[in-house]
Parts: structure tokens; sequence; C-alpha cells
């Protein structure tokens, strides 16, 4: 347990979220929990692609929610950090791809696998010694290139929807310059859902129901492990924590627990296996949000965090009807939205990703991250993550902080010859 | 002429005109292949591009006694790809026709260093690399179609680019040739010397092509070729001015425009090839690299159908990976070039997503609507109105 960092507590911290609460963490935490809640999308797209009854995508969703929602709630607050959990979007698009080859309870099978092998390297203390081989920009420009798609689909509704998304925007742009106390988000949300109630948006749709997540055990097979379950435990471990961890500590935060983020995550995804749930991670892009300026003074951007867990949780069991409700907005609403929440994340992630050393690894991990580009079933952000840091040493090996490596391997050698 | 002429010249002439084929003119296909145009065409296309800059190329250097390397706008033919097949060839010439009067104007009444300062130089950096970027991206995309032939070019791309980063396009295109050749089983029997047909075509004139192309090629041609390749002249210590070299090209634009050449420019990716010490030791004679350079030119235009059919018998997915692995470097200086800077940073990103996206809205390209949303961010967060600090973002950035 020597490698898990140690925090602030949770004994104090229901009182200390009342005292840090303000309209900054307040508007982040809410709109990062609207963008979380609105990713169920992507999961209810992909079942449905592969071919999944609603039912178990239903619940696949509502345990996604409630799972990550409640990991979510304990870390940040025991941590102070913003840290929302939420699950691995590319591991939900091969749970999904994997359930109708191997099976669903194999898959979960695997899936407690994969959550076991990231507590090992959790306990093992490897995560410095995984991100010190993916350096920063490599991990940046990889995610900058995930967020990217964000971006250009803020832009795209333009085309169809000239009128809503302009006003949207320069409802941000106006705010962010003049009002210097409202956070731009804010006034941009009210804005939109003021417009949607003129422009009457159809809300017959709506309908109300009410479920927990479920009991489902998991089973083991080989298959199940090979195609699906170490892909991802790669994603969790090599992706998903250092693009976390990445973005808190692009963001300024010195000390973040990548170890005990980690930790955290493999024991969520071991506890996923048994619901119906492919994983528990921190999240990305609620990171993003949560930790940014946009979220307020850097010690209360935890608060955000803890807000997007209660949101989880609170949802969880109505989704049927938070989905049925995401539904009749229209489309572009959200993408809008979750644009100009990210477009301060995707601008700093460029800044870090662009503005020092492997700097032909990092626009090789963004632009590997942006083609898509799918190998052996694995996603492009995986294959950023790889061939980026191994084009990285073999043209810039200089910039890799190996040198500081050495040292302290050579000081552990000399110390145990000593012993 | 005759007693300043050297080996390293005409070698250092010979290697820009290389990698100009290798790697800038490979977008110009992808322009065609968009188009959809028959080989002739495309023919008449190099063949006005290789003459316009033959031309314009050895009358400067001989006229001004310095290494002026010209060639066409590489990112204009950038912006080509995303507007065809909905702009037709003769609204493209109409385009070509009104960009060149333009930067003859602005060549003529010397307003070259005005009008770039007008523009913020993220934004200008930011909309370049967003024209450039698909290219980038297409590396990886033809990755999944032919993952042998680009994974054996991006290797190739990256030992070469360690080992001499300065022919490693052309060797680059020597091994994805052969790659080609062994791998996908492309053929070049097909591949003879046959001398260039120039096709004349009637320029047409439309609002749609003279705002989503002439305007952008202007900003582009002036940010992107002009602007570089007047700074790799001064840095390698060449005191020209910028007006005869503005308004010589534009001129050559306008009468090679009729045969589908686009604006021709002072080159920006080859200039340094022919104005460093590797072309003479002594900076008074490596003018001769610049003549060269458009003799050389003046070949590869003659013969712009063998160029022609060597490229169309090789898969399509070769001329992206080559074109995509060419521009990396631009790509990757003009993101630097914004993105490592704090000032403006949020309306350059906006120019970016915007240009990067590919949209199209009433018509017009996403290099347009980028410069447009990009301007409207940068006016409204972080222009500084008189005597007032721009405020809460370039705070809340930090």
């Amino acid at each position: 347990m020597k490698h898990l960092e140690r925090g602030v507590g949770l004994a104090s911290a229901p009182r200390d979220f009342l005292r840090d609460l303000n309209a900054d963490n307040l508007s982040a935490g809410v709109v990062a929990g609207i963008f979380g809640l609105s990713a169920g999308i992507i999961h209810i797209s992909a079942g449905t692609a592969a071919g999944l009854p609603k039912d178990f995508t239903l619940l696949w969703v509502i345990s996604y929610l409630f799972i990550n929602g409640l990991f979510g709630l304990l870390l940040p607050a025991y941590y102070r950090l913003p840290l929302p959990m939420a699950n691995s979007i590319p591991g939900a698009l091969l749970f999904a791809a994997i359930i109708p080859v191997v099976g669903l309870n194999e898959a979960l099978g695997a899936t407690l696998m994969a959550g076991a092998i990231s507590v090992v390297v959790a306990l093992a203390g490897w995560m410095s010694l995984v991100m010190r081989l993916i350096p920063m920009p490599i991990v940046m420009g990889m995610v900058a290139g995930v967020l990217l798609k964000f971006g250009t689909n803020m832009v795209m509704p333009l085309q169809s929807a000239l009128l809503p998304a302009m006003v949207m925007i320069l409802a941000f742009f106006f705010s962010a310059r003049f009002l210097r106390r409202v956070p731009p988000l804010v006034v941009t949300l009210a804005v939109g859902v003021i417009y949607m109630a003129f422009s009457g948006a159809d809300f017959s749709s709506v309908e109300f129901s009410f479920r927990m997540p479920e009991f489902i055990a998991p089973a083991f097979s080989m298959d199940a492990f090979l195609a699906y379950g170490l892909p991802l435990a790669l994603i969790l471990v090599g992706m998903e924590t250092p693009a976390g961890v990445g973005l808190v500590k692009g963001m300024g935060f010195k000390e973040v627990p990548a170890n005990a983020i980690t930790f955290v995550g493999g024991i969520g995804t071991m506890v996923s296996a048994f619901f119906n749930l492919h994983s528990t991670c921190i999240a990305a892009p609620m990171t993003g949000i949560c930790s940014s300026p946009e979220a307020g003074t850097h010690d209360k951007r935890w608060v955000a965090a803890v807000i997007v867990g209660i949101i989880f949780v609170i949802a969880a069991p109505f989704y049927g009807f938070v989905f049925s409700l995401i539904e009749a907005m229209p489309n572009y609403f959200i993408a809008i939205i979750a644009g100009l929440a990210l477009l301060r994340v995707i601008s700093s992630a460029m800044h870090i990703t662009f503005s020092g050393k492997h700097e032909v690894g990092a626009m090789f991990s963004f632009l590997i991250a942006v083609s898509g580009l799918k190998i052996f079933g694995i996603g492009a952000s995986f294959w950023a993550l790889i061939l980026g840091a191994l084009i990285s040493m073999l043209v810039e090996f200089q910039d890799f902080d190996f040198s500081l490596e050495r040292e302290a391997l050579r000081k552990r050698f000399s110390a145990k010859k000593v012993g | 002429m005759f007693k300043d002429w050297s080996i390293s010249a005409i070698t250092a002439g010979f290697v820009a005109v290389l990698v100009s084929y290798s790697g800038p003119l490979m977008i110009f296909f992808q322009a065609a292949q968009s188009a959809d145009v028959s080989n002739a065409m495309i023919t008449s296309w190099v063949w006005a591009i290789s003459l316009g800059a033959a031309v314009s190329g050895i009358l400067l250097s001989l006229w001004l006694k310095v290494p002026v390397v010209t060639a066409w706008s590489a990112p204009g033919t950038a912006l080509l790809v995303t507007l065809f097949p909905d702009l037709s060839l003769g609204e493209a010439v109409g385009a070509y026709l009104v960009a060149a009067a333009a930067i003859f104007v602005i060549g003529v009444t010397g307003s070259f260093d005005r009008i770039i300062r007008l523009v913020p130089p993220g934004i200008a950096s930011a909309m370049m690399a967003g024209i450039l970027f698909q290219f980038g991206v297409g590396v990886f995309v033809s990755l999944e179609s032919v993952p042998a032939l680009s994974i054996g070019m991006i290797l190739a791309y990256l030992v070469f680019k360690r080992l001499s980063p300065r022919y490693s396009l052309v060797v680059l295109l020597v091994v994805g040739v052969i790659l080609a050749v062994m791998l996908e089983g492309a053929s070049l029997k097909g591949v003879t010397l046959s001398l260039a047909d120039p096709q004349f075509i009637a320029p047409e004139w439309s609002w749609h092509a003279i705002l989503s192309l002439a305007i952008p090629l202007v900003l582009v041609s002036m940010t992107g070729q002009f602007l570089p390749g007047m700074a790799i002249m001064r840095s390698a210590g060449y005191n020209t001015p910028a007006k005869p070299v503005v308004t010589v090209t534009s001129l050559i634009s306008f009468a090679t425009a009729f045969f589908g050449g686009i604006t021709t420019v002072i080159a920006a990716i080859t200039a340094a090839i022919c104005t460093s010490k590797e072309a003479h030791e002594d900076p008074d004679k490596r003018y001769v690299a610049g003549v060269a350079n458009g003799i050389f030119y003046l070949i590869g235009g003659t013969f712009a159908g063998t160029i022609v059919t060597l490229f169309t018998s090789l898969p399509g997915e070769f001329v992206a990976v080559l074109a995509g692995l060419a521009l990396i470097g631009a790509i990757t200086s003009n993101i630097h070039a914004f993105a490592s800077q704090k000032d403006h940073l949020e309306a350059s990103v906006i120019t970016f997503i915007a240009t990067a996206s590919g949209m199209s809205f009433l018509g017009l390209g996403s290099a347009f609507w980028g410069v447009i949303v990009g301007a409207l961010a940068y006016n409204l967060l972080h222009r500084r109105f008189t005597g007032r600090k721009s405020t809460q973002v370039s705070d809340s950035a930090r």
C-alpha cells in the first residue's frame, strides 16, 4: 500500500464541501454532470449498433451512472482534487462489440481481470514509470486529438442550425468578455434553454421510469480476456489515468495521486464487473471541465467533481427519464454546450502538446487520435500513445527523461548492494 | 551568369524542384482527384504551375542577383481539395485571376507589410494549420486501407528525417514508389516521355468562388508563402525588397491562370535549400541556384505529362501518405506558432477547429468561416479596447 498517495480524508468532507461550494464550481459541476449524462448516448448507440437488447443497454447506463458516480463522490472528496469518475468510452465501444462474440458473462469476467491488473499496477507503483515512458506532450496530443472531435462537432451545427448555434456561441463570447462574475457557460446554457423554449422543442416523448443496477455473475474465458480484457487494462492504465492526470496537472495542480486513481479505478472496475458495467476510471472530458478555470479557484475545484458524482448517483435510477429528455433536445444543443465547455481544455491541451519537447511524437499522437485509426480492433487513442511514444524514441530520444530514472535506479541498486 | 556557375548551386536548384514535385505537388494531385478531371487537364495544370515558377524564378534571380525560388501556392492547392467538385474549373480560374489582381495591387502599392500586420499572427497560422491538417490525418486514414505501404513509408520518413532531413522527401518518394510497385502491384509501364499540351480554360465569375477561394487564397499565399519566403531570404542575409517579387509573381500568375495554374508565389518549403550555404559558399553566387531551379521547373513543365502518368499509375493512398508526410513539418510549425503562445490562444484554437472541421455554409468553405469566426472571437475575447486591459479571459487562462 506504500505507493498509494495519502489524501485529506473523508471525515471533514461534508463540512468542507458546504464551505467551498460557490457559483463557479457549482456551474462547472452541473455542466460536467450534464456532459456525463449525455455520454450515455454513446453507450446507447454503441449497444444498438452491436445489436444488444434495449433493456441491457439501459441497465448498462444506469450502472455507469450509479457506480461511477459513487466512486466519483469519494475520490475527489478524499483528495480534495477535481477527479470525477466515469467509464472509458473506448472501453465501452470494445465492450459492446465483444459481447455478441464471447457472451455477456465472459465479457464481464474479462472486465474483472482488467480491474485486477489496474490494482496490481497501482500497488506496485508503476504508474510513474508508465507515465515517464509516455511523456506528457504525447498524452496531451492524444487528449487534444480526441477532444478536437467535440470541437468540430460544435462547429458543424453552424451548417444546419445557424441561428441557435450563433446565439449560443455569441452568448459565450460576450459573457466571457463582459460579465466577469457569471460563468459564461451558465449564461450560454440559460440562453440556449430560453431559445429552445421559444422555438417550441417537443417534450411529449419524455416518460418516467425508475430502475436500480442489477447483479450479473461474471464468467471467465481466455478468448474474452485476450480480445477485450487485456486491451481494456492497457486502455485504463496506459491511457485513461494518464489522460486524466495529465489534464489535472495541465491545469496547474502539482500533486496528483496517479497510483491512487489507478487503484480506485481498478477496484471500481472490479465492482463494475458484477453489475453489467465495463469500467470505472477517471473521466477525461469531465476532468477537463471540473479542473479548468471555469470551476473557480484551484483549492475549491474539487467541489465540482463531487457535484458530478451527486448528479450521477441521483440521476442513475431515473436515466430512462433523463434519456428521453435529452432525446427531446436537439442534438446540436448538447454538442454546442460540450464544445464550448471544452474550448479552454482543447486550448490548453494543444498548448502543452506543442510548446515543449517531443514535438514529432506529440504531432503523430495528435494526428493518430484524430484519424480514428483502428488496428486489431483497438481504437486510435491507444495507438496514438504507443506509436507516438515509439516515434518519439526513434526521432527525438534526447527529449526523454531517462537520465533521471537511471540515476534513481543506480541509487536503489547500490542501496541494495549495501543492504 | 556563366562565370558564377557551380555544381553545388545547380544541385541545390535540382533538389528544390525534386522536393516540390515529391511533396507539395501531391496536394495538387489530390485537388485534381476531387475535381475528377482528365489526365490531359492535370497535365495542363502541372505545366502551368511549373512554367509560372520557372519564368518568375529565372527572371527574378537574374534581375535581383539573389536566389529567388518561386513555386505555386501550396496552401492554396490544399484549399482546392475541399472546394472541388462544387466549384467549376472556370470559376476556379476566375478566382485565380481575382487573387492575382489582388496580389498585384498589394505588391505595387507596397502594402504587403501592412496587411501582414493586420491579421493577428495566431489566426493566420491557425488557419494554415487547419487547411493542412486533413492531409496529416489522411496518412493514418490510409494506414487502415493499405497498412504495409503506409507503415513502410512512415518508417522511411522517420528514419531519413533523422539521417538526412534535406533529402528525406526525395528518398521517401523513391522508397514509396518501390514499395507501391512491390506491395500494391502498381505498374509503371505506361510512364513514357511525353510533351505537355496546355489547355485553355475560360474564366467564369461568381461571388461564391471569390469569397471561398480568391480571398482565402490571397490570405494563405501572403501568410503561408510570401511571409515565410521573405523571412527565409532575410535570414540568409539577402535584403531583397518584397515589392518586385510580389509584383512579378502576380503578373505571371495572371498568365498561367488560364491554363489551370494556381497562384505563383515565393517558395517557402524549398527556398531555404537554394539560399543556404550548401548552394554556394559565396552568397553573391547563390542566385545561380535560383536560375537552375527555374530551368529544372522548365524541364519538369515540358514533360508534365510524364510526371502526371507516373503519379496517376500509383495508388491513391500513396499520394495521400506522401502529401501528408511532406506537410507534417509545416503543420507542426503552424500549430506550434499559435499553440505555444498564451496570447489570443482561444481565438486561434477556434479558427483552427472551424477550418479543420471542413464545414461549408452558404456555399463558402471552412477556411473562410475559420477566419470569420476567429476574427470575431479575437475581437470579442482578446482585443484591447482603448486603454482597457483585456480582462477575464487572459487572466483566467493562466
